[in-house]
């Protein structure tokens, strides 16, 4: 038997503190690309901009990505973590060393901050990286799903190893005559090491688990990891060889991407649960991301193409677990304090505000490749509100899930409702949404379940 | 994998305990373990009751409270003593095990 997990699990707070901090961070970033719209249109490697996606891949995704890892793995590995309360170190660490980075970009390329900031950073991810491992050894279920995560752990510890290197060689001369300035292979990494490979193998169990998808096939995650490690190689032989194997390692990347349409499309086929949440389907719309960026890579757009993949892709998937991972959380913790949690999840949600959230993401993500495609201010313009609009709904949606006031489900009642147990029917009687529904008329009476009986006397 | 009832000299009604886990709802799907096809097997001693049991999903995060919410309902039935409840990952869920309530209620009857 597999042990139980969940009985010496991390805190609540820990990943709760990730996603709020996350969504915190997305909506700084709103606000900041509304004070300064143009900076979309501007040199793609100016401080401002820098400190702008760096507000986003590591004070959003990071942080919501290490947070929620401290649930994910033992919910992959099913076992505890090695070291459940890491993340108390880890994650101060990780927030602290984002804004350190974030400051020294946005205040003119600050060597210190830089690297104050990204020392931080990096060590926060191989502390991560160590807590993934040493649970992963401890798992006797390590499945494809559990080793992408772990994998893809790594490739993110990798991806801010080359942010520090690269930040370290614009101020060392000796440094940057060893390891070059290596920009191209920190952003494969980041987005198809650590992001693509973290959502599809995340994403599979969540949908799964979410959408009630039995009788997963592993063979295409599988695949997607091995495309992503081919083209991470082919891209690090050709910043290695100065061989023009680029447009290879993108195209294995691409072909991963591919797999990973296939295999949320494969999910969704065997999915029981008909009416998918509203964060779920941001999920499914954050994938029509990918399709886009390989369009817009095919005809020569590579930066809107990232953008596409960074922020389409990969924040708005982020962004609709974000909501679902939160309300998990925030139901256990509920749960165990004195006041206890509602009888449903859904119920700590403020459902209007979902719907909203993925417009404006979905149209702020589009108009921020408009703005760079065209390289037009009122895009961008258009571009900041949305995006804040989003983020704010966002940031309010966590916000209502952890703070804001829910009956809990009443206590059992006493004693039992013995006559209403019908030997037929267990359920009659009982006060579950289904059995509310089946009095109501919405439903027919309950199927019989036909136990297998033995009495002895 | 069908319910499996064994009652040696009962001092419960094993529907009474039955109606109990009909309260223990899965507070994702918002299907009761039941309805859910979570419940493997029920055994009564006496007053006592074991239950065998499983979750949606190996690993699930509401491991810990669903194991609470069925000690809380069964222990609520008149007359109860012992509750033990043991999670299993084998044989592992599969949604075959769903009643058609449960299929009706996710949209697929």
């Amino acid at each position: 038997m597999i042990p139980a997990p969940g009985v010496t699990g991390p805190p609540s707070a820990l990943p709760l503190a990730g996603v709020f901090g996350g969504a915190l961070a997305l909506l700084a970033a709103g606000v900041a690309l509304l004070l300064r719209p143009s900076v979309l249109v501007g040199y793609h490697g100016s401080g401002p901009f820098l400190a702008l996606t760096h507000t986003f891949t590591l004070g959003f995704v990071t942080l919501v990505f290490v947070g929620t890892l401290q649930q994910l793995l033992p919910v992959l590995l099913v076992t505890d973590l090695a070291l459940p309360r890491l993340g108390y170190l880890t994650q101060p660490m990780l927030a602290l060393g984002a804004l350190g980075v974030v400051l020294g970009f946005a205040l003119g390329f600050r060597p210190v901050l830089l690297a104050a900031g990204a020392t931080l950073v990096v060590v926060a991810l191989w502390l991560a990286m160590l807590q993934a491992y040493l649970s992963a050894r401890r798992s006797p279920k390590r499945d494809a799903a559990a080793k992408g995560l772990v994998v893809s752990t790594l490739y993110l510890a990798i991806t801010v190893t080359l942010g520090l290197l690269l930040a370290g060689s614009r101020q060392q001369a000796w440094l940057a005559q060893l390891v070059g300035y290596p920009v191209r292979l920190h952003l494969a990494v980041g987005l198809a090491g650590a992001f693509l490979l973290g959502i599809a193998t995340a994403g599979q169990r969540l949908l799964a688990m979410f959408a009630l998808a039995k009788k997963l096939r592993t063979w295409r995650l599988r695949t997607i990891t091995a495309l992503v490690h081919a083209g991470l190689a082919t891209e690090l032989l050709a910043v290695v060889s100065a061989l023009p194997l680029g447009w290879l390692a993108w195209s294995l990347i691409a072909a991963a991407s591919a797999v990973q349409l296939l295999e949320v499309a494969a999910l969704l086929k065997v999915r029981l649960r008909k009416r998918l949440e509203a964060p779920i389907q941001r999920y499914l719309v954050a994938h029509a991301f990918l399709p886009l960026a390989g369009v817009l890579a095919l005809l020569g757009h590579p930066a809107p193409a990232a953008v596409a993949m960074l922020l389409g892709f990969v924040g708005i998937a982020v962004s609709g677990m974000l909501v679902k991972i939160a309300s998990f959380l925030a139901w256990l913790a509920r749960s165990r304090s004195a006041s206890g949690a509602p009888a449903l999840l859904k119920e700590l949600m403020w459902p209007e505000l979902e719907r909203p959230t993925t417009v404006a993401l979905t149209l702020g993500t589009l108009a921020v490749i408009g703005a760079m495609l065209w390289r037009s201010v009122p895009f961008a313009t258009a571009a900041a509100w949305l995006l804040t609009f989003g983020a704010l709904l966002q940031a309010v949606q966590v916000g209502h899930i952890l703070f804001a006031p829910v009956a809990a489900a009443a206590a059992p009642s006493k004693p039992a409702p013995v006559a209403a147990a019908a030997p037929s029917e267990p359920t009659q009687g009982a006060s579950s949404p289904v059995a509310a529904s089946t009095s109501s008329g919405t439903h027919p009476p309950p199927a019989t379940p036909a136990p297998e009986r033995i009495t002895r006397r | 994998m069908s319910l499996r009832i064994t009652t040696l000299t009962p001092e419960v009604e094993a529907d009474a305990v039955m109606a109990a886990l009909g309260n223990v709802i899965d507070p994702e799907l918002g299907i009761d373990v039941v309805n859910l096809g979570l419940v493997y097997e029920l055994n009564i001693v006496g007053s006592d009751v074991s239950v065998e049991m499983t979750l949606t999903t190996p690993g699930c995060p509401l491991h810990a409270s669903i194991g609470e919410d069925v000690r809380r309902h069964v222990g609520a039935v008149p007359g109860i003593g012992d509750v033990n409840l043991e999670i299993v990952w084998d044989p592992p869920w599969t949604p075959d095990q769903m009643t058609d309530v449960a299929r009706r209620f996710l949209g697929w009857l």
